[in-house]
């Protein structure tokens, strides 16, 4: 006991003061008290979380207008609808995308995993390359939908707007690959708009022009690592962001301070909400509902259904919904989700679609777009009634018919 | 060899009995096939061996009691030397008194033996068996045949029919029925007998080789599911030779037929290529080409290991994974010098098939030592002496005797290195109980520990059935949602063990049915 004492002891006392220091580097283990104590926390003991660029969001906000997107808080409107769009779609706009779900898979079969996964495969995708990812469930329904990124060549990205981690981890049985739900350590920036270029290159980004679509490439933006994509859903020149949630901050301020000479603005989720519908991208939770989710299982919908047949692959090896979207493929689809766009400002008072006088469907989600001057909408219809000669027409709870015209998605073109 | 001589029609994975008599059927049909199997004789878990030189037993499975006819006849088993030495053993409930108890049968003498326990259980007993045969009619059809076909929902068409048949049984017999589904064996004996003997060999009948005891929810069913196998079977009983003369038999018949045997060949992989199965990959890297493939290793092992999990659809795997397979137990088998002398025993209780269970109490206690990973300190048991039958097991005038001995764990406490001595002599103590001169005849012994199964069969720990035979993993649920018609969910891939509809025993149905739906989608196509 004693001896052990001594021999603790003895090199403590030997040793020189400035050699405890934290500054002198390796070789001295760092003391726990020199940091703040963080107490674990129970899952889902928080009902309220904020992003990494809360209180930056904060800082810009002249509204105090918060929504919520998958338990965080995210700005709704930062200053006003019209002087967001209008910075969105003239100049340029950044908004806070960290709350999407991002699942990091690594390993040797990688491949193999994500090409029985996803509805089409990943292994022509060339490393810093990204494709629309599209998850099927059994039966062939849409589980989720998202974009899945290769980093490397046994590492991918995949970005979801909810968290399917049971249904990520059961596929993965037998298979050779890690997943990481990542979702809290990578803070996400969107930034879009015509002049998104300009400003990037003005935060010291090299040229960014040269990224082409789908394309992504780590870049250095405010002296923080970035890893710079051309993704998103606003259409246009779209850019994502993605960094360390301790780097978002100082990337976010760069970003708006060297933009502001262009007009650059921040931009909330009422707007990105408009942006997203004018380039006729549907939302998993708004437009359709999660196979995994829906109360009726009538509700489900296929790929077919959500007009993503182009992301589907069906002569390969199995992958999930295969035997399923066969049949449905064969058989064609009974639903389709088509843009409409009408005549009416006062979006409360819209009813459901009607052919004639029969009705068809329900309108998903719309909005007004200041672009096209029109309301716009996502509607689901019977596939049956696409072919009918009268148009569509949206039945007001007034019982007044609105002729609406079938649009074909995106409903806003970007030269 | 040449590469034609690897080239098949069919592959079937494993020569246990499923397996070889799925082979036969392919080959009667017509199709070029072999069986692949690692071991180095055929049977599977029902094989003759040697106790020592001169005392044959089998080994494992030791009972036949649901092998239909219609297989037998088909194959034609009885001109490949398959002969009944039984086929009507009855079942007896050993008394420490010697006032045991004979059941499965109607006869007079039986039904005294019920009546000398508890007076109002003879006529408890006839209506017991009355209900039950019943439910076994209502059963039957669901058993003997395939389910209804891919292209509906099997499920919803295999409840519809249940249901219709559910309806022509009148109401009384309905709620009797819909009551007895969850309910435990212990619950249905309580209700209809007073006896403890009658209960506690009953109950044994209901939860031998499953992972279950008397009080387990769903083992009415068990009992009723079992009852329709052995209606489904000729009796209960054994052939000449053990179990092993059956898939000797069963061999002989399929090669007879055309088909290729070729033991310790063990099958290390199944070929899928672009979703259609292709052949198979043996240990030592030989391929065998086939469109199609039959496997009698059990689903799990089927599906995720040797095809591995990448070739099926996510829900498929899941499903796989979650097959339920438990309930580990022992075999004895002892060469003895001499009939032991139990009290009160004629020609037919010799003959029978002896359960030691006195009590229902005796047989719970067994099962939750089981859950606990102990010993029970009196265990439960099913016991036959084949040689009474065949006398050619044993030389003149000495015998074999075969012991299952149910929940005993397959990691026991304290190490089966330590506790294999004192468990072979709490058994042998307790069968003493009844017979009080069996040690003094033991000559030689076998001692299969469920580690010792599982080196030889494959199955130590994970039951008999390869998945538990309970109502959430019978029909349509066998072996998993969605894969009851024996196809994998792979084209040309089929999975025809115990684990697949109708389940365990050795009934031969799965690999019949097996192939009968390989056939007929051979034809479709």
């Amino acid at each position: 006991m004693t001896e052990e004492v001594t021999e603790q002891g003895a090199p403590e006392d030997e040793m020189d003061v400035s050699q405890q220091s934290p500054l002198n580097g390796p070789g001295v283990a760092p003391d726990p008290e020199w940091f703040e104590q963080v107490a674990d926390e129970p899952p889902y003991s928080r009902n309220v979380r904020t992003t990494p660029l809360h209180l930056d969001a904060a800082d810009e906000s002249r509204t105090n207008s918060w929504s919520e997107w998958a338990g965080y808080t995210v700005a709704q409107v930062y200053t006003s609808i019209e002087q967001e769009y209008d910075a969105l779609r003239t100049r340029a706009g950044v908004s806070d995308i960290s709350p999407l779900t991002k699942v990091r898979i690594s390993g040797r079969e990688g491949v193999t995993y994500l090409d029985r996964l996803l509805t089409r495969p990943v292994g022509d995708l060339e490393s810093n390359h990204s494709k629309r990812a599209v998850l099927c469930d059994g039966n062939g329904h849409v589980i989720a939908e998202g974009v899945v990124f290769r980093l490397g060549d046994e590492e991918f990205r995949l970005v979801l707007r909810s968290s399917h981690m049971d249904w990520l981890m059961q596929s993965a049985l037998g298979i050779d690959v890690q997943l990481e739900d990542v979702s809290g350590t990578i803070a996400g920036l969107s930034l879009a708009g015509p002049l998104a270029d300009s400003v990037l290159a003005m935060a010291g980004v090299k040229q960014p022009a040269e990224l082409s679509k789908h394309q992504g490439m780590w870049a250095e933006l405010g002296g923080m690592p970035v890893y710079m994509s051309r993704t998103g859903m606003m259409g246009g020149l779209d850019y994502e962001l993605w960094c360390d949630p301790s780097d978002a901050s100082v990337v976010w301020r760069r970003l708006l301070s060297v933009g502001k000479a262009v007009g650059l603005r921040p931009v909330g989720a009422a707007v990105r909400d408009i942006a997203r519908l004018e380039n006729g991208v549907a939302l998993e939770g708004i437009d359709y509902h999660s196979a995994f989710t829906t109360l009726e299982p009538s509700d489900a919908l296929s790929p077919y259904d959500l007009c993503l047949g182009g992301c589907v692959d069906l002569d390969r090896s199995v992958f999930n919904g295969q035997s399923a979207l066969r049949k449905i493929a064969d058989s064609g689809s009974t639903s389709a989700l088509v843009g409409l766009e009408f005549d009416l400002a006062d979006a409360a008072i819209v009813g459901p679609i009607c052919n004639g006088d029969k009705q068809v469907g329900k309108i998903t989600s719309l909005a007004w777009s200041p672009t096209l001057q029109c309301t716009i909408a996502l509607g689901l219809v019977e596939a049956s009634a696409l072919g009918a000669s009268d148009g569509f027409s949206i039945k007001t709870q007034a019982g007044e018919n609105v002729p609406a015209k079938l649009t074909k998605r995106p409903f806003l073109h970007f030269s | 060899m040449s590469d034609d001589a690897l080239h098949y029609d069919a592959i079937v994975v494993g020569a246990g009995h499923n397996g070889l008599v799925a082979a036969g059927y392919l080959a009667k049909a017509g199709k070029n096939v072999v069986v692949l199997d690692g071991a180095e004789a055929v049977g599977g878990a029902a094989q003759t061996a040697e106790i020592s030189p001169d005392y044959q037993v089998s080994t494992a499975a030791h009972l036949i009691s649901g092998f239909p006819r219609q297989i037998e006849k088909d194959l034609k088993l009885s001109k490949h030397g398959l002969a009944w030495a039984t086929k009507d053993m009855a079942t007896v409930a050993l008394d420490r008194d010697g006032k045991h108890i004979v059941l499965s049968s109607s006869r007079k003498s039986d039904l005294a033996t019920i009546t000398a326990h508890v007076s109002q259980d003879g006529d408890a007993w006839k209506a017991f068996e009355g209900r039950v045969a019943k439910y076994v009619k209502l059963l039957r059809p669901l058993l003997d045949r395939r389910l209804p076909s891919v292209s509906a929902d099997a499920a919803t068409k295999t409840a519809a029919m249940l249901a219709l048949r559910l309806e022509k049984m009148g109401p009384a017999d309905l709620r009797a029925f819909l009551q007895l589904v969850p309910s435990s064996i212990a619950a249905l004996l309580d209700r209809s007998f007073e006896g403890d003997l009658i209960k506690g060999a009953l109950s044994l009948e209901a939860t031998l080789g499953a992972h279950a005891g008397p009080h387990t929810p769903g083992t009415a069913f068990s009992f009723i599911y079992k009852r329709t196998q052995e209606a489904i079977g000729q009796g209960m009983g054994y052939p000449v030779g053990g179990t092993g003369a059956l898939t000797e038999a069963l061999a002989s018949a399929a090669e007879a037929q055309g088909a290729r045997i070729r033991l310790e060949s063990a099958v290390t992989e199944i070929l899928v290529e672009d979703g259609h199965t292709t052949g198979v990959r043996l240990a030592d890297g030989t391929i065998f080409e086939a469109p199609i493939v039959l496997s009698s290793v059990d689903p799990k092992t089927t599906c995720l290991d040797l095809v591995g999990a990448r070739h099926f659809e996510t829900p498929t795997v899941t499903h796989v994974s979650r097959i339920k397979m438990k309930g580990a137990t022992a075999k004895i088998n002892l060469a003895l010098e001499g009939l032991p002398t139990f009290e009160n025993f004629s020609d037919r209780e010799y003959g029978g098939r002896l359960l030691i269970a006195p009590d229902m109490g005796t047989v719970e206690r067994s099962f939750t030592a089981a859950k606990r990973g102990e010993l029970t300190l009196e265990p439960v048991m099913e016991l036959v002496i084949p040689s009474y039958h065949d006398p050619r097991l044993a030389p003149m005038g000495h015998h074999v005797m075969s012991i299952i001995v149910p929940n005993v764990p397959f990691d026991v406490e304290g190490g089966w290195d330590e506790q294999k001595e004192p468990f072979v002599k709490r058994v042998i103590d307790t069968i003493s109980d009844y017979a009080p001169d069996l040690s003094d005849k033991i000559i030689a012994g076998e001692v299969l520990t469920p580690p010792e199964l599982e080196e030889r069969f494959g199955w130590g720990n994970r039951g008999w059935h390869q998945g538990n035979m309970s109502f959430d993993q019978l029909l349509a649920f066998r072996p998993a949602p969605g894969m009851a018609t024996h196809e994998a969910g792979i084209s040309g891939l089929y999975l025809c063990g115990v684990g697949t509809h109708p389940g365990g025993g050795l009934t031969g149905l799965p690999g019949k049915l097996s192939a009968e739906t390989a056939l007929a989608a051979e034809k479709r196509s």
